[in-house]
């Protein structure tokens, strides 16, 4: 693997953070259950995802009022991995069959209702998912602070079928993130449907995961625009956010009486 | 005549001016081959060396070349292919415009003109595709590509929303606003008014290209009002398809922007906002009624260089074409009638005789006079243009409705849609 100057250092800042294991805050099976129904009713409109301009969010009758939490999370990586295809595959759009450049930044907003394990309450998490074309991003410096801005989650992507990327994800955590910040960082494998054209083992992987202790997420099956296929990677990007309010509400007030951190005001 | 109103496939090519590389190819048809590129560029550089300029030409079977020089550093040709008879060197001059403004707003002048390495140059031209790909596909449903006068979308209230938009613009440390639902603009500030006509079409188009997301924050430059320093562009999804835009310097940061201003803002005009999206297939307010026969019109204010078109939404009678040929008609006859009697609205004085491009073979300078209306009959429909000092009406309505009637049921038309809408 190549490394930039310094991510020796980084890396074992990363490996320093407890990997809480999957499914101990939330249920992460319970989109598939009879109860989530109607909350994940409120994301669909047939068939299809809803979607939602930002003077909207998914409206639920009284008796099943919850609490929304806003989060900002970055999807960072080499022009052509997939970021764009990403943002739509997880709100539900067409994912686009072909590479258009993207020439800014985009954003898209993505509810998702989750079950918190200890107390059973239901928070929709609205993620908004920042996109920016790489080459934009290099044209233009005031992109990159722009996503960096108040930034709770980061999704590093690189591609199965190009090495590069994968090589290059050292950089891309290095350029947008501290050792020491609070924010969290997930790394997604794309177009792990093209396994004839794979580039990268699953032996890399396993190794990049051992040396960073960062979770990694394989992306690509085949589109039907059923909730399994983006499930895991929500849920443990909630999971996740989730776990880390809930350390700085703990660092903050050691003994919180609710379990964890209340919703918060418009982020 | 049917022969007239049919489209044909399209392709462009760019070349850098002076060496006659290839920068890049876009098109329906697969990639022409290098010799046919070679031969179109090698056309164009021997008039050159005669002291010539080749413009367009008509080959044989009927397709057609049009060739344009940028600044002398980038040459865009488009090519129509065979039995593409409809396609008037109008439509592909227009694509060449456009297409050089998509370059320019994308990635600046400078970068076009001043190209030291032309690799690097071929990679960044990549990021244009997305919003010449659109241009080529005619821009959605819009006209504006073809008129460079921009589509609207005329709301019976605009009071409350002209507000919301000039108070929120100021509140972004911003001059240049404007609300589009499904790419026409609904209300605009007097700035983005007083932007090039073809600039407002550009920045709709760019718009469109975003569709499903929530919130951008693009660099953009103006091909006449900025066009070496970049601006960005924050755009915020209200509601589906009713977007809302301004332009503006390094702040506010989209976050600030979008996390306290939009919801403050427009939360109070959602249900406004909803009726705006219900007017967006007719375009025009529910008062305006049109008489039966009207199949479709595009409606150009020549002052304000704005336009709005609408068609017949819904099933069609047996006999009569449909919507979207409704609208390939309107557009095909706005081209007719626009460069042969009555004169495509340029930049520039407003009801002034065009100036024009001094290479166009000038049809309409054969007249003594300006012609004020004009008709055609096929098999399909029949069309009628007519010109004012401020308006011009192009009609489209069904071959049932008897030709003597045309004149009158275009200028009744005319006089109800400027008295209820003040258009
Ligand atoms: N088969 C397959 N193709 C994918 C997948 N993800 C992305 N693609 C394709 O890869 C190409 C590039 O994807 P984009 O999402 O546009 O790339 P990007 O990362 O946004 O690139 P920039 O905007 O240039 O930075 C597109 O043609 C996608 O259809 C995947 O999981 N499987
Ligand atoms: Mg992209």
């Amino acid at each position: 693997m190549i490394k930039s100057r310094g991510s020796a250092e980084l890396e074992a800042s990363f490996t320093m953070i407890p990997p809480q294991p999957p499914g101990s805050l939330i249920l992460i099976d319970w989109y598939r259950s009879a109860d989530s129904k109607e909350y994940f009713n409120r994301i669909k409109n047939k068939k299809q995802r809803r979607r939602f301009g930002l003077l909207e969010a998914p409206v639920l009758p009284p008796h099943l009022s919850v609490d929304t939490v806003r989060y900002k999370v970055f999807i960072s990586g080499k022009s052509g991995v997939g970021k764009t295809a990403l943002a739509a595959r997880l709100s539900g759009l067409d994912i686009p069959n072909m590479h258009y450049e993207t020439t800014g930044i985009e954003s898209t907003v993505v509810f998702w209702p989750v079950k918190l394990r200890d107390n059973g309450q239901v928070l929709f998490f609205r993620l908004q998912l920042w996109d920016c074309g790489e080459n934009a991003l290099r044209r233009f410096d005031h992109l990159l602070p722009s996503c960096k801005e108040q930034v709770d989650a980061i999704l590093f992507l690189f591609s199965f079928t190009d090495r590069a990327s994968f090589e290059d994800l050292s950089n891309q955590i290095a350029r947008s993130s501290e050792p020491s910040d609070s924010v969290v960082k997930l790394i997604v494998g794309t177009k792990f449907d093209l396994f004839m054209h794979a580039d990268v083992t699953d032996q890399d992987v396993r190794k990049f995961q051992e040396v960073w202790g960062l979770p990694v997420f394989r992306m690509g099956a085949d589109v039907v625009g059923a909730f399994g296929e983006v499930a895991p990677l929500l849920n443990a990007l909630a999971e996740s956010l989730w776990h880390q309010d809930c350390m700085m509400v703990g660092a903050a007030r050691p003994s919180p009486a609710t379990g964890g951190p209340g919703p918060r005001p418009g982020v | 005549m049917c022969a007239m109103l049919q489209a044909g496939s399209l392709h462009l090519l760019c070349l850098t001016a002076s060496s006659g590389v290839p920068l890049f190819s876009r098109g329906v048809s697969r990639q022409l081959p290098f010799s046919v590129i070679g031969s179109l560029n090698g056309v164009h550089m021997f008039g050159g060396g005669q002291g010539a300029v080749l413009s367009c030409c008509e080959t044989d079977s009927g397709g057609r070349v049009v060739w344009k020089v940028f600044q002398e550093s980038v040459m865009l040709i488009a090519v129509n292919g065979e039995q593409g008879g409809a396609v008037d060197d109008f439509q592909l001059r227009r694509l060449l415009e456009n297409t050089w403004n998509c370059m320019v707003l994308v990635l600046g002048q400078d970068e076009l003109v001043n190209a030291r390495n032309v690799e690097r140059l071929k990679r960044d031209l990549r990021s244009c595709y997305r919003l010449i790909d659109l241009f080529l596909e005619g821009a959605g449903d819009g006209m504006g590509d073809l008129t460079h006068c921009a589509d609207c979308l005329l709301v019976p209230q605009p009071g409350p929303l002209q507000e919301a938009l000039d108070t929120f613009t100021q509140a972004s440390e911003s001059e240049f606003g404007c609300l589009l639902v499904h790419g026409k603009v609904v209300v605009a500030t007097e700035k983005w008014w007083r932007l090039a006509p073809q600039e407002v079409v550009l920045l709709s188009a760019l718009v469109r290209t975003f569709s499903g997301s929530s919130s951008c924050d693009h660099p953009v430059f103006l091909p006449q009002g900025s066009p070496t320093v970049p601006l960005r562009l924050l755009r915020f999804q209200l509601l589906p398809g009713a977007d809302l835009c301004v332009l503006c310097g390094p702040a506010p940061s989209l976050q600030t922007a979008e996390s306290q201003l939009v919801a403050r803002f427009w939360c109070p005009l959602v249900e406004t906002l909803r009726g705006c999206l219900a007017l967006s297939g007719r375009c025009l307010p529910g008062s305006v009624k049109l008489h039966g026969d009207v199949l479709g019109l595009l409606l150009i204010n020549r002052e304000s260089r704005r336009a709005v078109s609408t068609v017949t939404p819904g099933d069609t009678p047996p006999g009569r074409p449909r919507p979207a040929r409704c609208r390939e008609l309107l557009r095909l006859f706005y081209v007719f009638a626009a460069t042969r009697y009555l004169g495509p609205e340029e930049a520039g004085v407003p009801g002034e005789r065009r100036q024009g491009d001094p290479l166009e073979e000038d049809f309409t300078l054969g007249f003594s006079h300006q012609p004020l209306q004009c008709y055609l009959v096929t098999e399909e429909c029949k069309l009628f243009g007519l010109q004012t000092p401020q308006h011009q009406l192009y009609l489209l309505m069904p071959v049932s409705v008897p030709t003597f009637a045309l004149r009158s049921l275009a200028t009744r038309t005319l006089s109800a849609l400027t008295s209820s809408t003040g258009f």
